[in-house]
């Protein structure tokens, strides 16, 4: 080997010499056999162990065996309040987040990539909510959100507004969790917006200038085409943090009062690791993707119909 | 563009400033209550600035909650699912996007599908599992489930499609085998999504709070996150400038990491887009 790289000769690595044909075909397998297993242990099994498991009684405490239950784990989440609770939250928590997500990201980056001084510095402070630790920033909003002595409120006290009581009001609760999820959000997608703007060629801009294209009309017929493919990504990942978001609601509110921050991730942990039940957040998990699935068949219909 | 009228910059600038508060304002927030004297809390809490510095706060702050012991096993446990995710996720990528072989389309697909199964699912049987191999309680159950990564693998896909062929050919003419391929071509030109995956793996697992919550059950093993959520839930009573302490504690180590690493991370996402 070390004779060919001293001396490199085309002529017979180009006559295909493979060292042995077997072990080159098996090289690509070999290469992909470690990360394929983790995702096949630790995500496809456990999501089809989770199916199935859906259609059992699984009494974890006292250990029994699991018992065939066929769809009762569903039909009791369609009838426990508290699931419906948990699925609405769910979806409300993910329109309330996703969208100004987004939104507010893209304007974001529009406006910090049109500054002239100090981009880096403003970039810099507007990436930061996407660092930050949310357990511990959770912490911080609650106080933020105290009834009393609460920096919102305070806010609230100097433009006339009575308090809110952010987080133990069933109407406040879930709004109050979702702006923190928010906040962050915004942070993750504008970053997404700012590196999909980067590349977008500087020919492209200085032909719109001369052609006169600017403001709105650059943004839609230029600039968001062109940005479909991180829009595309900026959704998709927002979708997954948002009904995956967990760790700002057991801080703050811990699903209450009275179910109103009840998400599907928690009611879940509930469910799951307190009572110890495990088919029947499972079958709950299903649910929710079964969904997502619709929403997202609606979505590329509407897409594509967009489009003709 | 030089044209724009002094108002509209005006308003430009005012949406920037709102935005940058906005975004600050928590970190200042926990910076100032952890700075304020403990008896300022809640008598007079409500003051902008703390009334003078205290740094006793850290002092409480890393006693109370051992919290040398937690930051450790952050370090360790990140730094683990960091080595292994990038040992397993850089030569599957380079074969998903380089290489033609049977079955590449199904198990891209298998890939992406795992991108979007969310926690819920995976969650309890992944808990069961741990425990059933007495791996619950430990560090390596906490490293295991992540040593692999469904969005490792395709972002740094993404960066490693616009590999020029022509490269890897030429390796091939210089007799370069796979292996060599990959760490002597691929991966000094992939940097930028390596790195920024790196960081982003490195954010998520840093900050997780979810698994570590469920196999962590002995204080020894809780990491910084979750070593602050119990130290928020018990015994502190109405020690906020501790809490906010420690808070400012467990978010200072990923935010001085994202300083120092900012351009390259922002680059390497700029790869991570889904093609069409």
């Amino acid at each position: 080997m070390t004779t060919v790289l001293d001396k490199p000769v085309p002529s017979l690595a180009a006559a295909g010499k493979p060292i042995d044909p077997n072990r080159t075909r098996a090289t690509p397998y070999v290469f992909i056999a470690p990360a394929m297993s983790g995702i096949g242990l630790f995500v496809l099994l456990p999501a089809l162990l989770s199916f199935i498991g859906s259609f059992f009684a699984i009494p974890l405490a006292t250990g029994a065996n699991w018992k065939w239950v066929g769809f009762d784990n569903y039909t009791s989440v369609f009838s426990d309040p508290t699931a419906h609770r948990a699925i609405e939250n769910t979806l409300l928590y993910c329109v309330i987040t996703i969208i100004p997500s987004l939104v507010l990201g893209l304007l974001l980056a529009l406006l910090a990539e049109s500054l002239r001084h100090g981009r880096t510095l403003v970039r810099t402070a507007l990436f930061l909510p996407m660092t930050a630790n949310l357990v511990a920033m959770a912490v911080v909003f609650k106080w933020i959100f105290a009834l009393q002595g609460g920096f919102a409120n305070q806010a609230l006290a100097w433009i006339g507004v009575a308090p809110i009581n952010w987080l133990n009001d069933t109407r406040y609760s879930l709004i109050s969790v979702a702006l923190v999820g928010v906040w962050r959000g915004v942070s993750l997608t504008m970053l997404l917006f700012l590196a999909g703007l980067t590349t977008i060629p500087g020919a492209i801009h200085e032909a719109a200038a001369a052609e006169g294209i600017r403001g709105w009309a650059k943004l839609r017929t230029l600039i968001l085409p062109m940005m479909k493919p991180t829009i595309v990504f900026a959704t998709v990942l927002s979708i997954l943090t948002s009904i995956q978001a967990f760790d700002q609601i057991n801080v703050m509110t811990q699903g209450g009062p009275q179910e109103s921050s009840e998400t599907i991730l928690t009611f879940t942990w509930k469910v799951g690791f307190s009572y110890f039940q495990l088919g029947k957040p499972s079958a709950l998990s299903f649910v929710l993707i079964a969904v997502l699935i619709c929403i997202g068949l609606v979505r590329r219909r509407a897409f594509s119909a967009e489009q003709r | 563009m030089t044209t724009s009228p002094i108002p509209a910059r005006l308003i430009k600038w005012l949406l920037v400033l709102i935005a940058v508060g906005v975004s600050l304002f928590p970190f200042y927030w926990m910076l100032r209550t952890a700075l304020a004297p403990q008896s300022q809390q809640l008598a007079d809490g409500l003051g902008f600035w703390p009334a003078h510095l205290d740094f006793g706060n850290f002092a409480r702050a890393w006693n109370k909650a051992n919290r040398g012991q937690a930051l450790l096993n952050g370090l360790i446990i990140t730094g683990a699912i960091l080595l292994l995710q990038l040992i397993t996720c850089v030569p599957a990528a380079y074969v998903f996007a380089k290489i033609r072989f049977k079955g590449s389309g199904i198990l891209f697909g298998v890939v992406l599908a795992c991108l979007l199964i969310p926690t819920q699912a995976t969650m309890v049987p992944t808990f069961i599992g741990i425990n059933l191999f007495g791996l619950g309680d430990t560090r390596i159950g906490l490293v295991l489930p992540f040593y692999s990564s469904a969005f490792g693998i395709f972002l740094l896909r993404q960066q490693m499609l616009s590999i020029p062929d022509a490269l890897l050919d030429a390796a091939k003419t210089d007799g370069l085998g796979p292996w060599r391929t990959l760490l002597r071509v691929v991966v000094p030109m992939s940097m930028p999504s390596i790195a920024a995956f790196a960081i982003f793996s490195v954010f998520t697992h840093w900050n997780d709070y979810l698994w570590p919550l469920l196999v962590a059950r002995s204080p020894d093993l809780a990491t910084p996150p979750l070593r602050l959520a119990v130290f928020q839930q018990a015994d502190i009573g109405f020690d906020y400038s501790a809490l906010a302490a420690g808070a400012a504690i467990v978010t200072a180590p990923i935010l001085i990491l994202f300083l120092f690493a900012q351009r390259r991370f922002v680059q390497g996402m700029a790869g991570g887009e889904i093609a069409g």
